[in-house]
């Protein structure tokens, strides 16, 4: 059964139970109006859930008994009796209605009217009504004692599901954490206890069996998104009632899992992003005609997993953020200068949404515009470890990006190790790990600020030691240490070094105590498996500290960066050619590496060609040696327009160009030699390679040249020759062609106009006026005659 | 008044901690040391895979840190869902109130007036009822 729809199942029972003690009471005193509440409240929830999943019938009732008690709260009517009873025996059908659609069965409609009749106020029936409408249900109840075991059969095929308080769940999470961090520590005493083979195998078992529970537990703690999903219509409904808007909502990805938890964490920020949308994203009906949209709008989720992450993208395709009056408004606001705004790329501008105090509104609406911002969003999402991205076109819409993790309490870390003591890293922030000797690591100074430059950029460098203040940043060995270069949520980047790193593992994190909070430099504690405890260091706040995320310096990091980025490392590609030697290729040429068979190759003098799916490419690179014998490897390079293929030995890596490239005159089919990893390697003149191999044929739209009409030889031995030229055969149709091949012998027909005409002869030797004649296998005349041909309509 | 009291020598006085907060007194072997926390958090240490954060209760009183005695007891409390390790000099057993807390003109020095809820009769004579709360969030200069 579908999960939610065994959750309103499960609800409308419990809520079954929970009044029917109500209903007694009420009964017996029908001006109980809290009583009538109650009740009221339980058929306006099956209401409500009945449009959800369409069942009209159950819908029909409930909303009948609905209006009759909302007269009565409303003080319009007086219950009595008679409408007591139509509301219990309402209540009652509603009951054997759900279990029907538990066990997934039709429920006959027969006698709901009367039930709804029954309500009538004044109804002289009702009193009748009541043995009435009691029948069908007693004959349903009837029925259901008649094949009761069938059915009980049937449902054991049907999950059955419990309601859970979360704290019990939470408790028993707790409990299995512990189990295993315990069962770490028996197994590192009875390690150090040596084999004991009686004790050893059962504690095997005792290990599987916890890392399954511990699964299982995981397991139950996760919900299907889904469930966050469900609420959302309602919400998207009610906002754009009231803001005077369409909307409609599209989900895709309800079917992946979250932790309960975390659930419940993105579900404000999530109501927060759908209210702007709603209120400034998306335009009115009007609005939208004119720009040529669908009245309604389209709000857009959809959930995807990616490894220990989840992302969550909330789209509309309203008129995207006004990143001119959002930068007007940072200005404005004084958060920026107009300099740093107009320094900024477009990428960094829509960021600013994210900045405390900006708001695109103009007016400040009942819903959204209220002070919260995107700000707070973007600080909820980060609490829980996440990172939110936001992305606008004008007129298109907006898309927002939330990255998630799976779960709160455990967490990938990275192990480091600093003056003999072990502290975690959440692996999320870390970009990359490098040794402090490694010789593209240079540190410099500057004022007290240590700098290390790598990959062409400074980053600040922290050592762990003096964020701890164990030891003073003097005495540190930097070249032997190891740097973690670390990437918080606000991209800023700082490098810390450790004295060693020594894992990855996943822990499971435990709040500690504000005292130890306080200090900022912590975010959580865990166990080691030894059982000792080992502090989750607090990166973010560690950096805040540091004043390593200050305004000043996000703003001037995006021109750094686009600096950074144009003096940055071409890709190449590095490769093994036939000779064996090593050879370069800028990656940008490179289009795939295909592997084929070695008949698909043909070579023949000068000319080589490879034949992949169906095409064929001029093949290169054979100047350096034989092609192995039954399988060849090609790189396909190409220029945009036309594409060639290089044939290699072996394809070794990317790397990057770091250093100029040394030209070389030696070799013209090099651009020069690179250094790459200490080493020279020539890198390969794409131009050199395409201006000899693709003969750039392609540039101009192909002249026509007509051939004689009625020559066997020259369709069948001209024609090929004439085409690789570069020409197009005319044909009958064309009125007027560039050039025209005739041959002497025969009389000069003139099938049709030609700007130049070649005249080819039968004999070697001209006899007389070989001067415009052409002896027709001479190639190179030939050929030479018809590039002119070209040379002359070009010019 | 006749609650239960784990009696104790803090700083080298008589104290007591009411013992229904007390969830056990332990012996503490290793203790994880926290860089960058106050001095009064000695640091971490794991009971039953659990972390206890450990408090040098003379450290919290605002004296100068004990001389650490070889056997460290220490007192296991729960504050706000956080387990906490009382470390204490020596402790002794669990006695009775026998009156309520009452304060002394005068007070008890300084340290001791923030993190006491007062001095109460024992068989063993007067003794400073403790305020773990006050306790661990640190001796008063820095609270204040």
């Amino acid at each position: 059964m579908d999960d939610l729809l065994a959750d309103f199942v499960a609800e409308t029972r419990e809520m079954l139970e929970a009044s029917s003690g109500e209903i007694v009471a009420w009964e017996a005193d029908p001006s109980d109006t809290a009583r009538l509440d109650t009740i009221f409240r339980f058929v306006h929830t099956v209401k409500g859930n009945c449009g959800f999943f369409d069942f009209p019938q159950l819908e029909k009732l409930s909303h009948a008994a609905e209006d009759a008690l909302s007269e009565c709260r409303s003080g319009r009517r007086e219950p009595d009796r008679a409408l007591v009873s139509a509301v219990l025996a309402i209540i009652d059908r509603i009951g054997v209605m759900t279990d029907s659609i538990e066990a997934g069965e039709e429920c006959s409609a027969e006698g709901d009217d009367d039930l709804i009749a029954a309500l009538q106020p004044g109804e002289i029936t009702s009193v009748v009504g009541e043995p009435k409408a009691a029948a069908p249900q007693q004959a349903e109840s009837a029925d259901g004692e008649d094949d009761a075991a069938p059915k009980a059969a049937r449902s054991n095929g049907v999950q059955r599901s419990i309601r859970l308080p979360t704290e019990l769940l939470d408790e028993v999470m707790k409990g299995v954490s512990d189990m295993v961090l315990a069962r770490n520590d028996l197994a590192r005493r009875l390690r150090e206890a040596g084999e004991q083979p009686t004790i050893d195998g059962p504690f095997d078992r005792l290990s599987a069996i916890l890392a399954d529970v511990r699964n299982a537990i995981t397991r139950m703690r996760m919900q299907r998104l889904e469930h966050l999903f469900g609420s959302l219509p309602r919400l998207v409904r009610d906002l754009s009632n009231e803001l005077g808007k369409q909307v409609m909502v599209d989900f895709e990805g309800g079917e992946v899992e979250l932790d309960r938890e975390m659930v419940e964490m993105v579900r404000d920020p999530l109501t927060h992003i759908i209210r702007n949308a709603i209120d400034h994203g998306l335009e009115g009906p009007g609005e939208r005609i004119k720009a040529d949209k669908r009245e309604i709008g389209l709000l857009k989720f959809a959930a995807r997993q990616s490894g220990n992450r989840i992302t969550l993208t909330i789209s509309d395709d309203g008129r995207g953020i006004n990143i001119e009056r959002l930068a007007a408004k940072a200005v404005a606001a004084g958060i920026y200068s107009q300099a740093e705004v107009d320094a900024m790329s477009q990428r960094r501008k829509h960021y600013l949404i994210f900045e405390p105090g900006l708001s695109t509104a103009d007016e400040v609406s009942s819903v959204s515009g209220r002070g919260v911002g995107m700000d707070v969003v973007r600080a909820n999402i980060e609490r829980v470890g996440g990172s939110i991205d936001v992305a606008s076109k004008p007129g298109e819409g907006t898309s927002f990006y939330l990255k998630l993790p799976l779960t709160l309490s455990i967490i990938a870390a990275l192990t480091v190790g600093s003056d003999g003591q072990r502290y975690a890293i959440p692996r999320s922030y870390v970009e990359e790990i490098v040794f402090g000797s490694s010789d593209h690591i240079d540190f410099a100074e500057a004022g007290d600020r240590r700098l290390i430059t790598f990959r062409g950029k400074r980053v600040p460098c922290l050592s762990l030691t003096e964020i701890l203040g164990t030891q003073a940043d003097d005495a540190m060995d930097w070249e032997a240490s190891t740097l973690v270069l670390v990437r918080l949520a606000s991209d800023d980047i700082f490098a810390l070094a450790v004295d060693r790193v020594y894992d990855h593992e996943d822990v499971v994190v435990k709040p500690i105590a504000p005292a130890i909070m306080d200090t900022g430099l912590y975010a959580g504690t865990t166990l080691l498996d030894d059982g000792r405890p080992m502090m989750l260091l607090d990166l973010p706040s560690i950096a805040q500290k540091h004043e390593l995320v200050n305004e000043m310096r996000s703003a001037t990091r995006v021109p750094e960066e686009e600096t950074a980025e144009q003096r940055k490392a071409q890709p190449i590609m590095l490769f093994t050619g036939l000779d064996g030697r090593r050879r370069a290729v800028r990656l940008e040429l490179v289009r795939r590496i295909d592997t084929i068979a070695r008949e698909a190759i043909d070579i023949e003098g000068s000319r080589v060609q490879a034949v992949i799916d169906g095409a064929i490419y001029p093949l290169a690179g054979l100047e350096h040696g034989e092609l192995t014998a039954d399988r060849c490897r090609l790189l396909r390079l190409s220029d945009g327009d036309s594409e060639i293929v290089y044939a290699v030995r072996e394809v070794l890596d990317a790397a990057e160009l770091e250093g100029e490239v040394i030209p070389s005159d030696a070799d013209a089919m090099i651009e020069g030699v690179a250094l790459i990893d200490e080493r020279p390697v020539p890198v390969i003149d794409g131009h050199a390679l395409f201006a000899r191999h693709s003969g750039g044929q392609r540039k101009a739209p192909p002249l026509s040249c007509r051939l004689p009409a009625d020559s066997d030889w020259a369709r069948t031995i001209l024609e090929p020759l004439v085409e690789a030229a570069g020409y197009r055969i005319a044909g009958d149709g064309d009125e007027e062609s560039d050039v025209a091949i005739e041959l002497a012998e025969a009389p000069a027909v003139a099938a049709g106009p030609a700007r130049r005409v070649i005249r080819l002869r039968h004999e070697p030797d001209a006899p007389g006026d070989g001067a415009d004649s052409i002896y027709r296998y001479d190639r190179e005349a030939l050929l030479n005659a018809l590039k002119q041909a070209r040379m002359g309509e070009t010019a | 008044m006749n609650d239960l009291l784990l009696m104790c020598m803090v700083a080298g006085r008589r104290a007591a901690i009411p013992a229904i907060r007390v969830q056990s007194v332990i012996e503490i072997e290793d203790i994880t040391p926290i860089p960058g926390a106050p001095t009064f958090i000695r640091g971490l240490t794991a009971l039953r895979s659990q972390a206890l954060t450990v408090i040098d209760c003379s450290v919290a009183l605002g004296f100068e840190t004990a001389q650490a005695p070889p056997d460290q007891r220490a007192a296991v409390v729960e504050i706000d869902g956080h387990l906490y390790a009382l470390l204490v000099d020596a402790a002794y057993d669990v006695g009775e109130a026998l009156s309520d807390p009452i304060e002394v003109p005068g007070g008890f020095g300084a340290g001791w007036q923030a993190a006491t809820r007062g001095m109460v009769e024992t068989d063993g004579g007067p003794t400073l009822l403790i305020d773990v709360e006050a306790l661990v969030s640190g001796p008063v200069s820095q609270a204040a």
